[in-house]
């Protein structure tokens, strides 16, 4: 899901680095308005869970294992706002630091894992589950729809814009300049790979500690002050 | 001999290996941030906006010509830094160039890119043909996507991660959020350290072999129980910070000195991406 640099054009990075800028100022005016001067440690320290379930191997059927991205989960416990902050500092930080993900195409990575995954994945959460009391089984069950809702549409709109590249973007005899797959192989290929597997990885994760965190007695987000 | 159903259901062991290879990879950068090399002396904000300048133009460059010299440029400055060329080859090539190869393969034939033949050759009774567009875009591709992850590592392992971020100032980001950013940072250590130690003791309470569905919820468990101490951390940490007399107005310090040495490499990074992208567009 991580888009390195050299796939996208220049431009098209610059365009989502201009569609984040807004988001990102509403993001922080949300989280200002509901948690105020606590905002610092509890965005560094949700952020810094969120990079950690990025660690968490979890094993499915067949004997291999992978990991979740966890921003549903991050979403449904800190509300969509304050996980939009939360998963473009991870992002940040595996982009600078790490390598894990472009420079260049932080706006992009932001724009389908900090804004599409978390927010289509809160909203299909809060559909299935309006309602319903918080320690209810409809809420593990709207936790992992929501997972599997926001990751494979963060899959869909990365395959879009892959799929651009070649359209938008080659030499006069045709020769794709960046990602060379158009949008009948980059979205099928996007898309294929998170409905059957990751998609599966994301909500067995969401759901479980969900389940878990309803056990515990864990106070989940629910439209104010979380 | 190590059992092969062992490995299979080894999740535990891999949460593990994959924590620690990640505090490692973060220490070792830190370890050649310290050494005394050429970007080393550089001033951050300086080796920043030079690295960002030959991103830009490795990402804009259409040439495979005209990025091969930037290439070359990040391997000189590797061994001007001191860091060892094998284990930069291997942290820049091995995963992403490769992995983009492997994706960028089925172009170069002319079944996905027709064009000039270049080579042909038969696998399984199918004429396979390589063509000259194919390649070229392959080049290309695959040497772009190299050269931009050459540049990004050799910018993170040469600059202590604390300044690095506090670059991010020089681009308008606010200055709350560089602050979220530095602590989420620090706090990654700890947590990665709190993960691998509730992994070590899962490990000795229910040994290697765990079956799946135990181990997804073993797994979603410990994610519950890490949301619960980050939480409750969170709120030690506002207190704490409240009794240092922080106020909701975050102020970093800096102490970044600029000498005229880094002028000069600010200016001749500026001229090769000038001469680079103005080859690029009369070509």
């Amino acid at each position: 899901m991580h888009i390195p640099d050299g796939y996208l054009s220049p431009a098209t990075c610059m365009v989502f680095g201009a569609v984040m800028i807004p988001i990102w100022a509403a993001a922080s005016r949300a989280v200002n308005n509901t948690l105020s001067a606590r905002q610092v440690p509890y965005l560094a320290i949700g952020a810094a869970f969120s990079f950690v379930i990025m660690m968490f191997n979890v094993p499915i059927p067949g004997g291999s294992s992978g990991h979740a991205v966890g921003g549903v989960l991050v979403a449904i416990l800190l509300g969509p706002w304050a996980a939009c902050i939360a998963v473009t500092v991870a992002l940040v930080i595996q982009a600078l630091l790490f390598g894990d993900g472009g420079i260049t195409a932080i706006g992009a990575n932001c724009f389908n894992m900090a804004f599409v995954l978390p927010f289509v994945g809160y909203y299909v959460y809060k559909f299935i589950s309006s309602g319903s009391p918080s320690g209810s089984r409809r809420r593990i069950i709207a936790a992992g729809a929501g997972a599997y809702a926001g990751i494979c549409a963060a899959a869909l709109f990365a395959g879009i814009e892959f799929g651009l590249q070649p359209l938008l973007y080659h030499t006069a005899n045709g020769q794709a300049l960046y990602c060379p797959y158009g949008l009948n192989v980059a979205v099928p290929a996007m898309l294929l790979g998170h409905l059957v597997f990751i998609g599966w990885v994301e909500v067995i994760v969401t759901a479980l500690a969900v389940k878990y965190l309803q056990k515990q007695g864990a106070v989940f987000f629910e439209g104010g002050r979380s | 001999m190590s059992n092969p159903l062992h490995k299979k259901h080894d999740f535990i062991e891999r949460s593990i290996l994959s924590a620690l290879a990640f505090l490692k990879d973060a220490t070792l950068s830190e370890e050649y941030a310290n050494r005394k090399g050429f970007l080393q002396s550089l001033d951050p904000r300086f080796k920043t906006i030079s690295f960002l300048a030959f991103l830009v133009t490795a990402v804009s460059l259409k040439s495979a010509i005209l990025i091969s010299p930037l290439y070359v440029l990040c391997l000189i400055l590797a061994l001007l830094s001191r860091i060892p060329l094998r284990n930069f080859l291997l942290r820049t090539l091995f995963f992403i160039p490769l992995f983009s190869l492997f994706i960028v393969l089925p172009t170069l034939f002319s079944v996905v890119t027709p064009g000039e033949p270049l080579w042909s050759f038969h696998i399984s009774g199918i004429n396979a043909i390589i063509t000259r567009p194919g390649l070229d875009g392959a080049v290309l591709f695959v040497l772009r996507v190299a050269t931009s992850v050459s540049l990004v590592v050799l910018l993170s392992v040469t600059t202590r991660h604390s300044e690095l971020l506090k670059v991010l100032r020089l681009f308008g980001v606010p200055q709350l959020f560089v602050l979220t950013v530095s602590m989420c940072y620090r706090y990654l250590y700890l947590f990665a350290t709190m993960v691998e130690n509730i992994f070590t003791a899962v490990k000795s309470r229910v040994g290697v072999v765990s079956h799946q569905r135990h181990g997804q919820n073993v797994v979603a468990w410990n994610i519950a129980n890490t949301w619960n101490r980050t939480t409750q951390m969170s709120e030690e940490v506002y207190m704490a910070m409240l009794s240092r007399g922080y106020t909701g107005e975050p102020r970093l310090l800096s102490k970044f000195n600029a000498t005229p040495k880094d002028w000069l490499w600010l200016l001749s990074a500026v001229v090769i991406c000038a001469f680079l992208l103005y080859k690029g567009y009369s070509l």
